[in-house]
């Protein structure tokens, strides 16, 4: 039944597409939507039901190895949740339907491509799903055909084509030592050699890949841009789930089922991820583009998560696991805050607009919620997957990057606050007297994600305790 | 050996092209140049293992994405003309990285 989670948004696409045109565009929102609330709903079924039955129909035809474990399911259910709010955001913002439709069309093939990254359990096929995924956001990227768009998608392009090209040569070399691209076959044939150069060649070139396409530090040149052209509800799709799939959830898989953890790979992920999170953080106190803030936040973010997964205990894979939700959760608020400030004022520049607590009341305690979140304030979610990071990072020794990971959490929260001071809360300017508060259609989705924010933030001992057990066979001790 | 060189030389030419050049038609080619060496070097790897079936399942789906990867990398190179009128890769600064 893995297949189906692949196989029906991508036959929805083409169902679209065939006759009755007129018909199936009134149909399209319903439909995505329905299917991304029952993607959701489906995480929580239990094996047996879903997960575990078998189609040898489709078995026959199509030959994907696809399977789901705990870390899959977070991922599945953010593919979910983001997806929904980024086609919310997308009936208020794409007014013309002809768009809106072709909007929904390539978020229907995105979300095929990262469902399949989520469940493959093969190194090309991880490969397939991924250009699937790349493909579907450079269009996205471009969807206004306005210049910016078109530069930043063309940067894009540029560089995960290159991280294209280093990916299928690691999977080349991958396949010359082991004989085959199944996770577990190259995982034993990995076991059973020595350390020598070809093997470490391989690692060196998926690495890179995947640190330029979750952009990380030295390689996130083309992240802010792209986050910062794109139109809206692009932007939310991009920043909460796209890269976190296509970067660090294979990241983690790859690294947990093929490659497995040692000393030297531990090192460069905690030096990559201390990197980002610092420079990230650093980088986002200097902008004055809501955006592009918001932009750098997100790459110091992953730079959190890429810490957790270097820790290489069970404990800060799943603390990175949870901060992934958290992320997609916290960041998507943020986005559709700066969504409606920027269709509310024509306007993302943070220095030239004050005050606008008072006519945005709601879009303003969302976006504090959301802040307060990434800056890790207890009770909120964001507070205990950091947590979860930098007590493992303390356990597993590196006691100087957990202490890193408590300054980047102080620099967040210093830029948040700025951000809020200015646009929030400093005295109304003249120019903006006249600011109403956003629709409905942008005020539904930010009330949603900051219920999920404290919701998730109150019950997550509980989370923890059902969370942290379902990691330890993944890890291995 | 032979084989080895050609793609490490293809590789060369590939990353040279796209660091080099202004056109982002060039650049595009030096793309195609890099996927090139890499879907020869998956040919290499498959000889060398006894395993042509596989390498020849793997060579066949990486053309056909690169292929659609290069149509929307056309298609977006054909909108920046339309807003630019100019393909030099120096005119469209507008983003500062």
């Amino acid at each position: 039944m893995y297949a189906l989670l692949v196989l029906v948004p991508f036959f929805s696409l083409l169902a679209l597409n065939l006759p009755f045109r007129e018909l199936n565009r009134r149909l399209a929102f319903g439909f995505a939507a329905i299917l991304f609330l029952l993607q959701m709903g489906l995480v929580f079924i239990p094996d047996v039901y879903f997960w575990r039955v078998h189609l040898s129909f489709f078995a026959n035809i199509f030959h994907f190895q696809l399977a789901a474990d705990i870390l899959s399911k977070v991922v599945l259910f953010c593919i979910g949740l983001v997806s929904l709010t980024a086609l919310c955001v997308s009936r208020s913002l794409i007014k013309e339907s002809e768009e809106r439709f072709n909007f929904i069309n390539i978020i229907l093939l995105a979300v095929a491509g990262m469902n399949g990254v989520a469940l493959a359990q093969d190194i090309f096929s991880l490969y397939v799903f991924l250009e699937i995924t790349a493909v579907s956001s450079f269009i996205l990227i471009a969807f206004e055909k306005d210049i910016l768009g078109l530069e930043s998608s063309f940067k894009y392009i540029v560089l995960s084509a290159v991280a294209t090209v280093l990916m299928i040569a690691g999977i080349a070399i991958l396949m010359f030592i082991a004989g085959s691209t199944n996770f577990s076959v190259i995982h034993s044939a990995l076991l059973s050699q020595n350390r020598n150069l070809l093997l470490s060649l391989s690692i060196g070139l998926f690495l890179s890949a995947l640190f330029i396409k979750a952009g990380l530090m030295p390689f996130h040149g083309w992240l802010p841009d792209a986050y910062t052209a794109a139109p809206a509800p692009v932007s939310i799709f991009l920043a909460g789930i796209v890269t976190k799939v296509a970067g660090v959830y294979c990241l983690i898989r790859i690294i947990l089922s093929v490659i497995g953890f040692n000393d030297q790979l531990k090192g460069i992920l905690l030096l990559v991820g201390a990197f980002s999170a610092i420079f990230g953080a650093l980088s986002a106190l200097t902008q004055s583009d809501f955006k592009r803030m918001l932009s750098y936040s997100s790459i110091s973010q992953i730079g959190y998560i890429i810490l957790g997964l270097g820790s290489g205990t069970a404990l800060g894979v799943a603390g990175a696991t949870l901060h992934i939700f958290n992320h997609a959760v916290f960041k998507s608020l943020l986005f559709v805050n700066s969504a409606a400030v920027e269709s509310q004022t024509g306007s993302r520049d943070i220095d030239k607009m004050n005050g606008l607590a008072k006519q945005m009341p709601w879009t303003s305690l969302t976006s504090i919620l959301g802040s307060l979140s990434c800056a890790g304030i207890p009770p909120l979610a964001g507070f205990w997957s950091k947590l979860v990071i930098i007590i493992a990072l303390w356990l597993a020794g590196y006691k100087i990057y957990a202490v890193i990971a408590v300054l980047g959490s102080l620099l967040t929260l210093a830029y948040f606050l700025a951000l809020q001071r200015k646009l929030f809360f400093a005295q109304p300017n003249d120019e903006f007297k006249n600011i109403k508060e956003a629709g409905f259609g942008l005020i539904f989705p930010a009330f949603f994600l900051a219920a999920l924010i404290v919701g998730a933030g109150i019950l997550s001992p509980w989370i923890l305790s059902n969370f942290i057990l379902g990691f330890n066979s993944l890890v291995g001790g | 050996m032979a084989n080895a060189i050609t793609v490490i030389l293809l590789f060369i030419i590939g990353i040279y092209c796209i660091l080099v050049s202004h056109n982002l038609i060039r650049v595009l080619i030096g793309l195609e140049i890099l996927i090139k060496a890499v879907t020869l070097l998956v040919i290499f790897c498959g000889y060398q293992t006894q395993n042509t079936a596989l390498a020849q399942a793997l060579v066949i789906t990486i053309i056909v994405i690169e292929v659609v990867m290069m149509t929307v990398a056309a298609g977006v190179v054909v909108g920046i003309h339309r807003q630019n009128n100019s393909l030099d890769a120096r005119n469209i600064r507008k983003l500062k990285g």
